[in-house]
């Protein structure tokens, strides 16, 4: 499948899955189960809302959602009594999976959501949407539902970035403009399709999310689409509009930290694939700077890029969702 | 202009009204648990209703939304009538009688105003929530949660987002329905969001109006030309000579002043809005006149044009405290542990008494109407408030509150 062919049978409008009682009459025929998982971290001001809404819209009304699930990384403020208190199922991701140890980051709460939640689809939406709507969820299941080719799908949404001759300018955030998108023209120009490759919103088959290793940090999203694209190639993908989606913006800092995370997933990618040597090993220490009173301050943040192994290769993983490939190990 | 008339209480149905209550208290004290499956589906349709703006002339989308809900829950007659109301019909078993539930769906926050509702644990938070995106919203719940609890009501039902209610609407989409409705209504509740425990079963008559001075291009040869925010401040002034007695009770309300652009132009224009509420009809139209003379004198004498606009008036009424309607509804409130707060409400209320409808107002949460901050309402006592409208919609099923 090429690029302007993926491009035109792949991307999707939510509109396009408007018919969620359809979609839950085709999910149950073929005898899928889906998983809604709202990793979080500080999340008080809108999770409430985002469980509210897709738990009944979803979940009540209309059965599309067999579970939703928040993955804390140990909120200190009521992220995770708001969710319970609304009828999310809510782990704390260190007290699980105790054996493999703990890292704190969105990808841990990812990878562990595998062995936590019982769907063939699991569905990731971040947790701090403002404009939250069942579309979050049923434009991205939507593909996956309706072709069984598909098994990871990506959201995009329209940025009111600039607007001229009638073509509606979507494109991703800073980081995917200045960032990803000149690395994967680089290295992996079919992945330069995918609109924004940053999105926090993603669902994907249990039966490819458990073959890929997870970054524990700001990469897991690059390395996901690398990784999945590594072993199934663009016919895996779908991508889906889901219009404007509203949330926090962050410092520009920030995002060079973000940048850094993604950095060093990207490279130990063509490292391991030997499309590029580096003759020492890459540091983990990001240099930024502050300016206090007229002086430059240096300061210097440690991001380890911890990643999570494919969770196909953990004991506790294939012994609750695999017993009979366990079982046939052993003889 | 309506004229209020006192619905007589019936004669009938006095007796025996306590006796059904308490027959049915068991299964009324069992709706806030029969609904506790359902709040999520009850904050939800809350939050989505709320976060679409709808000031009064404005309430298409807020009115498209209650009728996808009516329609989704499988309502053989939901359409927009003539005025933008979003109605429901709902038969009857028997269709003997048709009782209206109406919640009025504009708001007094503007569209520009973002409308994000934020869900807390214990409350929801949002521009215009409580006043009346809850009463709506509940409204537009109602053939759902009907279904889901396996109730079939032997009357019809006449579900009806209103819109123009508030301001310069005048209740206007309401008295149109009324006046033209197919189905003639035999008891009417109005949903308001909070406060819940509110029982409200008469109106204070209540004058609404517009003071506009503009100044004239030419200087008045008495007193030369005056900023516009000047002379009404002699309006104002005026009118705060008023005499106004305790009994019946009698209020001058200034809510709204307009004027001016710049510190050093002097604005030729100038705007009040003010209300006058009164137990007393004869007191309103006192206060009314005076008032005109006031404005009369005032543009006479100075160099402006100076213009009253009464755009509302609604007069004092309602049914009897010891009409079976205002009972059996006080009695339902406490079987739910509700505290009754009985009173007036200028809500509209006055369009159903005006027409010899019996009806009552209730609130659905606890909560806040806020002037600077988003409002918000209470999430505990929200299925209570559920429970105590269809307790109510059972109970008048039973023809325990019928007038004819």
């Amino acid at each position: 499948m090429n690029v302007e062919q993926w491009l035109a049978e792949r991307t999707f409008h939510h509109s396009n899955f408007w018919d969620i009682k359809w979609l839950v009459e085709e999910k149950e025929r073929q005898g899928l189960s889906i998983s809604l998982c709202l990793p979080a971290y500080n999340e008080e001001a809108t999770i409430g809302k985002e469980i509210v809404l897709l738990k009944s819209e979803l979940h009540d009304r209309y059965p599309l959602i067999d579970e939703i699930a928040v993955i804390d990384s140990g909120s200190s403020d009521k992220t995770c009594e708001i969710a319970a208190s609304f009828g999310a199922d809510v782990y704390l991701a260190e007290e699980h999976m105790t054996e493999c140890g703990n890292h704190r980051g969105k990808g841990e709460n990812l990878w562990k959501a595998l062995y936590l939640l019982k769907g063939d689809i699991i569905v990731y939406v971040d947790s701090d949407i403002n404009n939250i709507h069942p579309r979050f969820v049923y434009g991205l299941v939507g593909p996956l539902i309706r072709d069984p080719d598909i098994h990871y799908v990506k959201a995009f949404y329209d940025r009111p970035l600039a607007f001229s001759e009638g073509l509606r300018a979507t494109g991703g955030g800073r980081v995917t403009e200045i960032l990803v998108r000149p690395l994967f023209s680089l290295f992996y120009p079919d992945l330069a399709a995918i609109i924004q490759p940053l999105s926090g919103e993603y669902a994907g088959r249990r039966s490819i999310l458990e073959q890929i290793p997870f970054p524990v940090g700001y990469g897991v999203e690059t390395a996901m689409l690398i990784d999945i694209y590594e072993k199934l190639g663009m016919a895996g993908f779908a991508q889906t509009d889901l219009d404007t989606r509203v949330h926090r913006n962050q410092e520009t800092v920030a995002l060079g930290r973000m940048s850094f995370g993604i950095l060093r997933a990207f490279f130990s990618r063509l490292t391991g694939a030997e499309r590029a040597r580096f003759r020492d090993a890459l540091p983990n220490i990001m240099r930024q700077h502050s300016v206090n009173d007229g002086n430059f301050e240096q300061r210097q943040f440690q991001i380890d890029e911890i990643e999570r192994p494919p969770i196909l290769e953990i004991e506790s993983y294939v012994e609750k969702f695999h017993s009979e490939l366990q079982a046939a190990n052993r003889t | 202009m309506q004229r209020t008339r006192t619905v007589e209480a019936s004669q009938a149905g006095k007796s025996n009204n306590m006796s059904h209550v308490s027959d049915v208290t068991e299964a009324l004290q069992e709706l806030p648990l029969a609904l506790a499956p359902l709040r999520e589906e009850v904050l939800a349709n809350l939050v989505m209703l709320a976060q679409i703006p709808a000031p009064t002339g404005k309430e298409q989308g807020r009115a498209g939304y209650v009728l996808d809900r009516f329609v989704e829950a499988g309502l053989p007659d939901a359409g927009p009538d003539e005025m933008g109301n979003a109605v429901g019909f709902l038969p009857g078993k028997t269709g003997q009688r048709t009782i209206m539930l109406v919640a009025h769906l504009d708001t007094i926050v503007p569209e520009s105003v973002d409308h994000n509702v934020v869900v807390q644990a214990d409350r929801l938070i949002g521009p215009g929530i409580s006043d009346n995106a809850l009463g709506a919203s509940t409204v537009s719940m109602i053939p759902t949660l009907l279904t889901e609890l396996g109730i079939q009501l032997d009357s019809n039902l006449l579900l009806v987002g209103s819109v123009q209610s508030l301001e310069r609407g005048n209740h206007g989409g309401l008295r149109f329905l009324l006046d033209h409705s197919p189905h003639p209504v035999d008891l009417g509740i109005c949903v308001e969001g909070v406060e819940l425990g509110r029982l409200n079963y008469f109106s204070i008559g209540t004058l609404r109006g517009d003071i506009t001075c503009d100044v004239r291009p030419g200087e008045s040869r008495s007193f030369g030309s005056e900023s516009a925010i000047v002379v009404l401040n002699y309006v104002i002034n005026r009118l705060l000579q008023i005499e106004t007695p305790s009994r019946p009770f009698t209020k001058i309300r200034f809510g709204k002043i307009r004027a001016g652009k710049s510190y050093d132009v002097e604005p030729e224009h100038a705007e009040l809005g003010f209300e006058v509420n009164s137990h007393s009809d004869a007191m309103i139209e006192r206060i009314q006149l005076e008032i005109e003379d006031i404005v009369g004198e005032i543009s006479a004498r100075h160099a402006v044009d100076a213009r009253l606009d009464c755009f509302f008036r609604c007069d004092a009424g309602g049914i009897p405290f010891a009409h079976p309607l205002v009972k059996t509804t006080a009695e339902i409130m406490r079987t739910l542990g509700i505290e009754v707060d009985q009173g007036h409400s200028p809500s509209e209320l006055s369009e159903f008494i005006s027409r010899g409808i019996p009806a009552v107002t209730l609130g659905i949460s606890q909560g806040e109407k806020n002037r600077k901050k988003a409002d918000h309402v209470m999430i505990d006592p929200m299925l209570t408030g559920v429970a105590q409208v269809i307790g109510l919609l059972q109970t008048l099923d039973r023809g325990n509150c019928d007038e004819r």
